[in-house]
């Protein structure tokens, strides 16, 4: 499931859940330690709170004085979380008690069964000056001390109170926590949006432009990356990718188009690229010519001198035909000893012209196929010019043409030419 | 003047044992003059309602800082330095004389007689059903050069204007 999830759904996820998880944990942490805090300080104040009553509490007490015992306990009313005060003196018996109106009958009996069970449970512990009992429940707190005279515990004090006061401040936090929670959760979705780019932006435009080289096959592409980390060592690789593809195709397609002996494009090849200047000549209605050239007796220089002796003919008639065409004319090995030259916007004296160079440039040219020992070969030719030609004659007619050109050029004794 | 009436009715053993503990807290509410006495006294003029009571009670004790010392008096001829008076005399006439005693020597007179505090003398100590009724005469009080502490005051019955 998860992994069918694009990564920058992945990634705002995964910010938003780091981000909410670290935010849980402080919450958690901060709300636990509000309400230590609170619980603490409400303590303190009830602890301050039977200090000051146990004070005022210890004359009465001394003289068993019950009514000012109730009287000085009365003043708590004031204290609207105080639930119940109890002064009782050596002998446990109750000297005074206050009792808050909020506080019903029943609860206050539970409150005093509970806080006399404790008492019991601890007999001593309100015997000396800084003892003290405490409590913390659900509903109330309390604290019990012993009220000293001249150094003798001569009774006790118990206050409690309500836990309302801490629990309003906790809710408070915690509805404030919960607000400033959700704010942040919506500022950290919003900031993942923005930073989930950061990483997805380089991985989408590598795709990006993956695509387009795959579109367009175009394997010369560079693709830039403005990153100084990972991204740019994909970027990189990525990049040395393309050259590798690209030297391969360039091997590829030179294995495809060129003779492996002698470098000029191959028959295949140039029948495609025959095709394109032929259009490109109709359209714009330029002369077009095509040599063919055929070596003379070249199966007796095999048989004479040898395959290696052959090959090397073949190469250097190649080196010369490449020299005697113009740089924009193509040259192909057309099949054993026979070539093709396809003259571009070439009227038949350019042709002409060409071919001349040709005989010349191979009359001009010792094949040394041994140490001291040399020979040169001949060849016959036929042109074909579209000059005065329809102007839609087929490529194979011209081929045919000018191959018709060449073996009458070898009917007339070779090492000649012939037109069309 | 009033006429100083005894207690209306007889003490039992437990308002008798609360009036004597009540003795020695009073003292702790009450700031006497610097006296050089080595001892902090207490002594009981009259009839002793209390018996062996007080010498249980405060046998090596000490208040204000002194070890207590008890004398029982029967005349004010009898009567030496002392801090506290406990007054139990039948006769009027005869508690006047022990409070204006008491009065002169800065001693805090106490007694359980009715309109004792009305009459001059500093504290009345009533324990009806053991609860105690207070009642100081503050102004007696000042006038013997005591001073006696709010939270004692805060319990009693306080009379400040002078009695006669």
């Amino acid at each position: 499931m998860f992994n069918k999830i694009a990564i920058r759904y992945k990634l705002i996820i995964l910010l938003g859940l780091s981000g909410g998880f670290a935010l849980l944990i402080s919450s958690l942490i901060m709300v636990y330690s509000t309400y230590l805090n609170q619980s603490k300080s409400s303590m303190q104040v009830l602890h301050q709170l039977t200090d000051v009553i146990s004070d005022n509490m210890r004359a009465a007490l001394a003289f068993g004085d019950a009514n000012s015992a109730s009287s000085i306990l009365a003043s708590l009313q004031a204290n609207p979380h105080i639930l119940l005060a109890i002064a009782t003196d050596s002998s446990g018996q109750v000297l005074g008690e206050y009792r808050s109106q909020q506080l019903p009958a029943a609860r206050a009996q539970a409150h005093k069964q509970a806080l006399a069970q404790i008492l019991d449970e601890q007999p001593d512990a309100l015997q000396q000056a800084g003892q003290f009992i405490q409590r913390i429940q659900p509903d109330w707190m309390g604290v019990a001390k012993p009220i000293l005279f001249e150094g003798q515990a001569i009774g006790s004090l118990a206050i409690l109170s309500d836990t309302r006061e801490i629990w309003d401040q906790f809710r408070r936090f915690v509805l404030m926590q919960v607000i400033a929670s959700g704010l942040t959760v919506i500022l950290l979705l919003f900031l993942s949006l923005k930073f989930q780019a950061v990483f997805t932006r380089p991985i989408l435009n590598l795709i990006d432009g993956m695509r387009t080289v795959a579109q367009t096959k175009n394997y010369r592409t560079v693709l830039e990356s403005g990153h100084q980390d990972e991204f740019k060592h994909l970027y990189d690789v990525f990049n040395s990718m393309l050259i590798d593809i690209q030297e391969r195709d360039e091997r590829l397609f030179k294995l495809a188009t060129t003779d492996a002996l002698t470098g000029l494009t191959n028959r295949h090849h140039a029948m495609e690229l025959l095709g394109s200047m032929v259009a490109r000549a109709r359209r714009t209605s330029q002369p077009f010519g095509l040599i063919m050239v055929d070596l003379d007796f070249f199966k007796k220089i095999n048989d004479t001198y040898g395959h290696q002796a052959g090959d090397l003919v073949l190469q250097e008639t190649a080196k010369v035909l490449r020299s005697s065409a113009r740089d924009y004319d193509l040259v192909a090995r057309f099949g054993g000893e026979e070539f093709l030259i396809a003259c571009d916007n070439a009227s038949l004296d350019t042709c002409i012209t060409v071919v001349e160079r040709i005989q010349q440039g191979l009359a001009s040219c010792n094949i040394e196929y041994a140490p001291e020992r040399s020979l040169k070969v001949t060849a016959s030719l036929g042109v074909y010019s579209s000059t005065n030609q329809p102007a839609n004659t087929p490529i194979a007619a011209m081929l045919s043409a000018a191959d018709a050109a060449l073996y009458r050029a070898k009917d007339a004794g070779r090492n000649t030419y012939r037109v069309a | 003047m009033m006429l100083l009436v005894p207690a209306a009715h007889a003490n039992t053993d437990a308002e008798t044992r609360l009036t004597a503990v009540f003795l020695g807290r009073f003292a702790s509410y009450v700031d006497w003059p610097p006296a050089e006495r080595a001892h902090f006294v207490i002594t009981v003029l009259g009839d002793n309602p209390f018996g062996a009571l007080l010498d249980e009670l405060y046998r090596n004790k000490h208040i204000q800082g002194k070890p207590v010392e008890l004398h029982y008096a029967q005349t004010l001829k009898q009567i030496g330095p002392t801090d506290i008076l406990f007054i139990n005399l039948h006769s009027a006439s005869g508690r006047l004389a022990a409070i204006q005693f008491a009065h002169q020597h800065g001693a805090l007179s106490i007694s359980e007689s009715r309109g004792f505090a009305d009459s001059g003398g500093i504290i009345q100590l009533n324990v009806v059903e053991q609860k105690p009724q207070i009642k100081i005469n503050y102004a007696a009080a000042v006038a013997s050069g005591l001073k006696i502490g709010s939270p004692l005051l805060s319990i009693a019955t306080v009379l400040r204007k002078d009695q006669p």
